[in-house]
């Protein structure tokens, strides 16, 4: 068998068994909208723990990571560090919701919030706000997974093609399980994409350079400047420190706030399994620093990729790796991506549902959960679309969604925290936050230092929040202590 | 330790673990060399953060456990 046919086969026996999982998960599930959305609330810390680090990790860990490694030097160090910061919160948090979601049957995000603060139009605007962010984000896990096939195909199977292929088998296991097929997929996506990469990570320096200090001896003797924060931009120019800081704190805050991990709490069996799966959160964490050690492994390479997104898949190829290597690698990068693609289709289909559509026309239980399904072919299709555009980075585009999911988080803490709080003070500084945001995102030169255009939207958004709610009339006693008393 | 100072010990840690690897703390770090386990010194001072954050968080659960034991109410995290 030639290496190609290796490689391929490989790639289509892991396709293979992730489909087999994914549809298998599902069969322990209930068939209603709570089994769909919610696997039943009875996920183990198992596959918590991997339904949270695999989802956080993603196409754009793998490949984004590398890739800004490679390019941009220490200004990837910011990827490092805010997952933890956004997950700790969560210790505290996540029991809280948690136990909201069992007293209300709540299974989104919003339904929580918009059960302390009764509007249906603040439920539809989180649903469009989610749907915004959420689309660039498959867009990304598309491109990942079209990027690896492509490459190790060497372009036999072409980008779209590949994204085509991956996609068609999470639409399968996830139209057919829900959030059970999220859960077991991620578990086996997880321990293959931990492994791959601390395999690939060590190796790949000492195979280039003789190991991994000789390796940063090197760049610091040739490449200083990338090795000094925050680090380079894309075109090669010293990064702002309000950028770099902005990122960080915009991204831990999108961390806590994403709707597809935070929907997950209402999945834990119990509140010690949230809190454990916090606890160990930064052992995924920590993963991040062998795929920095691959990108860093490009750096004095002789050769350059036409994209710094390709350097992974680039070096494998031109390692001399043996086949089997390079198959598993690509199926490593192909769970990263669908790993969290899974999960971002899954909780697209019930914010839009359950948040969109249900508070305007009651549907069944049956019709909820056909129209999730038609949501997740329609969301895939659409970020299908979008992938294929060329003239974008992928970390780019992160960035650009978490500005708009980093606004949910005063609405939330106010939520579970403040008893002043008001409906109409929720639904102003979520929308003049989410407005700053985008008005930045949309003309980056005028954002002041750099500054991340999410906390530019909170530094609007908090005084708006503080001063509309502080203005109204407080809420009814018994109805936040339902909320503030758990 | 009772559990009320190792939330407090939890909280202080993640603020000072957050404006560590922001402007201005992280300035102060921030020359690759001495490298630490062959790692430029400011990814091993990350690195460094993200660990101690599991530990943190475990102490902090041990000592919950062991408050519930006692059979006090564990109060809001």
């Amino acid at each position: 068998m030639d290496k190609a046919t290796l490689i391929t086969v490989i790639i289509f026996a892991y396709l293979a068994v992730t489909l087999a999982v994914g549809l298998v998960a599902g069969r322990r599930a209930s068939r209603s909208v709570q089994g769909y959305v919610a696997g039943d609330r009875d996920f183990g810390l198992l596959v918590m723990y991997f339904i949270t680090g695999a989802t956080v990790f993603s196409a754009f860990a793998f490949l984004g990571g590398p890739g800004w490694a490679y390019s941009r030097g220490a200004a990837a160090f910011y990827i490092l560090t805010y997952g933890v910061l956004g997950m700790a919160p969560w210790y505290a948090m996540g029991p809280r919701v948690a136990a909201l979601g069992r007293r209300f049957g709540f299974v989104t995000q919003a339904q929580l919030l918009v059960g302390r603060f009764p509007s249906r139009e603040l439920s539809a605007l989180m649903a469009v706000l989610t749907l915004a962010a959420f689309v660039p984000y498959v867009t990304i896990q598309m491109r990942g997974a079209g990027i690896v096939i492509e490459a190790v195909t060497d372009g036999r199977i072409p980008l779209a093609a590949g994204a085509a292929i991956a996609y068609a088998i999470v639409l399968v296991y996830v139209l057919a399980s829900g959030v059970s097929a999220v859960g077991w997929t991620n578990t086996f996506q997880g321990v293959f994409m931990l492994v791959i990469a601390w395999a690939l990570g060590i190796y790949l320096p000492h195979r280039l350079y003789g190991g991994v200090g000789p390796m940063f001896e090197q760049i610091l003797a040739e490449r200083p400047e990338l090795l000094s924060l925050p680090g380079l931009t894309g075109d090669g120019e010293p990064w702002s420190w309000g950028a770099y800081s902005t990122a960080i704190l915009a991204s831990a805050i999108g961390v806590t706030m994403w709707p597809h991990l935070f929907m997950k709490a209402y999945a834990a069996r119990s509140d010690t399994i949230i809190r454990r799966t916090v606890i160990l959160f930064p052992t995924f964490q920590i993963f991040l620093i062998p795929v920095f050690l691959i990108g860093f492994a490009g750096v004095l390479f002789p050769d350059s990729p036409d994209r710094s997104d390709f350097i992974l898949p680039f070096l494998i190829l031109r390692s001399d790796l043996p086949a089997i290597v390079v198959g598993l690698f690509c199926a490593g990068a192909l769970s990263a991506s669908m790993s969290t693609g899974d999960a971002l289709l899954h909780g697209a289909a019930s914010v839009v549902v359950e948040d969109g559509v249900q508070p305007f026309r009651e549907l069944s239980d049956r019709g909820q959960r056909v129209l999730m399904r038609v949501v997740v072919v329609a969301v895939g299709s659409l970020a299908y679309l979008f992938a294929l555009v060329e003239g974008f980075s992928l970390v780019d585009l992160l960035l650009a969604s978490y500005g708009i999911i980093c606004q949910y988080m005063p609405a939330m803490l106010a939520a579970l925290y403040w008893r002043r709080a008001t409906t109409a003070g929720v639904v102003s500084g979520l929308l003049a936050g989410s407005a700053v945001s985008v008005f930045f995102f949309l003309v980056p030169e005028l954002k002041p230092f750099g500054i991340h255009e999410g906390i530019l939207g909170l530094i609007v958004h908090i005084p708006v929040l503080l001063a509309v709610s502080l203005r109204g009339t407080p809420q009814d006693d018994d109805h936040v202590d339902g909320f503030l008393r758990v | 330790m009772p559990l009320r100072t190792w939330r407090r010990i939890t909280w202080a840690y993640h603020l000072i673990f957050a404006a560590s690897v922001i402007w201005p703390v992280q300035t102060l770090v921030n020359t690759p060399d001495p490298f630490i386990i062959g790692l430029p010194r400011q990814m091993a001072w990350a690195a460094g953060w993200v660990l101690g954050s599991l530990f943190v968080l475990w102490r902090l659960d041990a000592a919950r456990t062991r408050h519930l034991q006692a059979g006090s109410p564990a109060g809001d995290d």
